[in-house]
């Protein structure tokens, strides 16, 4: 063993080149991905004046928490912020319910039917509604202006549902003749001995959903009135001017505690993603190659 | 051949199959039902093309219009610059931002400190979660003419006078392209990656022991191996040439820039619920024949990568 490590290194033949490039590109990338969170943090953080004079660049100038107060006095905010908690916690859980009812049947390849519910599954994947079908069929459920308008139409994802039919294929089948055996029925089967032994799927498929509600903007939009609006649509209508956040004298002043209060809403609003991110990562990593490996 | 059983055998056999597998079926109902509802009906709901829609009547319209919509569209010239804008944001973005989840790859699996290698992932990954409303935000203090770093490095160093680059046309297409090559390089680059990983590592050790250099490992052992997942990727996208990320582009447009960033979706967006008419069956022909555009698009492509290098998606 000893031998083979020492031949690896006296044969890798070097190439200077190749490693400056190797690790400037992986710096850049670092960087790329962490300097606009520093910034925007920094000028959440910093005074209207050291923004105003152009003085804050990675760490915040003149020190001060009066952006977050700001938001946090500002009751739309509490408001959309809770709006969004509930259609992300709502959403997953009807959706993760949903897509396993749907993939565990559809996990079994002998059933009748089962390639033709496949191919709607696909077919559909690559053909839609479209925007206005989709929006009109809303509304006439009576879905508009209803929290329900923001959960139900997305409950069944295709991709994350085939992950989740590739993850059950994977999963030995002697388990489950094992559980027949002891008399169990297939919901039990489902529930008892299956969903145990899918927490890293789970975990993959729930992070990818709960990230599309608490992301999600757009459809708040076309379906909701403003008292519904989710925290990203309320961002979004602070940084195009919609929506002001704060009162203050002049015009440069507030112009410059709006980019504080925007900076301060950016970073509230993106902070769960950031704090859960590293605890869920290496779970939706092992869970997308296992769904990757074809069953 | 177990249909053919199915058939000859005594007609007690159904039953038993319905005994065995009720649960099954039983489980998926409300799924199905509920996947039907809304992913189906609003396909049929495509009808609207054809239709003329009256406020309050449902969404199927009241009066058949055949191509009416259709004909009205060809000669849009506002659709027409929509189509064009589309395709060429769409080529561009898929000739500059194909290769760069590649390269990143690549290189990465070059990296040999493991623990740096894993922590480049893991950060690469992270746009990927963020929203688009926040990465825009970022975005357009980043660039403010006012505060914004940029503006404010560029006139310290260069004496520049600041520019309103999320307004102006010309930047639109570089912001799209980079914005996304910031979002989507990183997630992009794990399927490679696991096909790199999936490389048996004697290949590489009989290279070296033949004395090929690193860039040679890349060009003969790595490159050929992952090109079949290329090809796969290649097609996918190519597929959906014609579905931009129709938020990110709602939340940078301008009527300023507006001759570069409306695109099909949002010209159907704006015809829907911004023009005064609400003109809903106009819309709804725009989407229609760009989703049959689409589907032709992906199983032209599949069905060519079948014959070509017998990689197909489906």
């Amino acid at each position: 063993m000893k031998t083979a490590v020492h031949k690896h290194h006296v044969l890798e033949s070097r190439s200077p080149l190749l490693d400056i490039l190797i690790y400037a590109v992986m710096v850049l990338m670092l960087l790329a991905c962490v300097l606009p969170f520093l910034y925007i943090i920094a000028m959440s953080f910093s005074s209207s004046e050291a923004i105003l004079n152009g003085r804050v660049s990675l760490f915040p100038v003149g020190f001060n928490v009066e952006s977050y107060q700001q938001i946090f006095a500002y009751p739309n905010f509490f408001r959309a912020y809770r709006n969004t908690i509930f259609y992300t916690a709502a959403g997953t859980a009807i959706a993760l319910s949903m897509m396993v009812l749907f993939a565990y049947p559809l996990s079994k390849t002998h059933l009748k039917g089962q390639k033709f519910v496949m191919k709607l599954v696909v077919f559909s994947m690559f053909f839609s509604g479209g925007l206005i079908p989709n929006y009109l069929l809303i509304s006439s459920l009576g879905l508009t202006g209803t929290v329900y308008a923001m959960i139900l139409p997305f409950a069944i994802n295709q991709f994350n549902l085939i992950l989740l039919i590739n993850f059950f294929k994977s999963l030995p089948e002697e388990l489950e003749d094992a559980a027949r055996i002891d008399g169990l029925n297939y919901f039990g089967i489902l529930i008892r001995v299956l969903l145990p032994l899918s927490t890293a799927a789970l975990a993959t498929i729930g992070l990818y959903t709960a990230v599309f509600f608490w992301n999600d903007w757009f459809y708040g939009l076309i379906y909701l009135k403003s008292e519904l609006y989710p925290v990203m649509l309320l961002l979004r209508n602070i940084v195009n001017g919609t929506t002001m956040v704060g009162e203050a004298g002049g015009v440069g002043e507030r112009a410059s505690i709006a980019i504080a209060v925007k900076s301060a809403v950016i970073i509230t609003s993106t902070l769960p993603i950031i704090l859960l991110y590293p605890f869920l990562q290496k779970y939706f990593v092992k869970g997308m190659m296992v769904g990757a490996v074809k069953g | 051949m177990q249909k053919q059983e199915w058939k000859t055998r005594r007609p007690s056999l159904r039953r038993r199959y319905l005994n065995n597998y009720w649960q099954l079926y039983l489980m998926m109902l409300l799924p199905l039902a509920y996947f039907i509802l809304f992913k189906y009906v609003p396909m049929f709901g495509n009808i609207l093309a054809f239709r003329r829609f009256r406020p309050l009547t449902g969404p199927y319209g009241v009066r058949w219009e055949g191509f009416r919509y259709f004909e009205m569209f060809l000669k849009d010239e506002g659709f027409l610059r929509a189509f064009r804008n589309t395709l060429e944001l769409s080529l561009l973005n898929l000739i500059i931002n194909f290769p760069v989840p590649i390269i990143f790859a690549v290189l990465l699996n070059e990296v040999r400190n493991l623990r740096f290698k894993k922590l480049v992932q893991t950060v690469s990954y992270m746009p990927r979660f963020i929203s688009t409303v926040v990465v825009i935000s970022i975005l357009t203090e980043l660039l403010s003419p006012s505060s914004g770093a940029l503006n404010r490095l560029l006139q310290s160093v260069f004496g520049t006078q600041p520019i309103y680059y999320m307004n102006e046309a010309r930047y639109f297409r570089p912001l799209y392209i980079l914005t996304d090559m910031w979002q989507y390089t990183g997630w992009s680059a794990i399927v490679y990656l696991a096909a790199i990983t999936g490389i048996n590592a004697e290949m590489f050790e009989a290279a070296r022991i033949d004395g090929a250099s690193r860039w040679q490992q890349i060009r003969f052992i790595t490159l050929p191996t992952i090109m079949p997942t290329v090809m796969v990727m290649f097609i996918l996208k190519v597929g959906n040439l014609l579905s931009l990320g129709f938020e990110k582009v709602l939340l940078m447009y301008t009527p300023a820039n507006s001759v570069v960033s409306d695109i099909i979706d949002t010209y159907v967006y704006r015809m829907g619920f911004q023009s005064s008419a609400n003109q809903y069956s106009y819309a709804t022909a725009i989407g229609l024949f760009s989703g049959i555009v689409g589907l032709i698009l992906v199983t032209g492509s599949n069905l060519l990568s079948r014959k070509v290098t017998g990689e197909s998606i489906y």
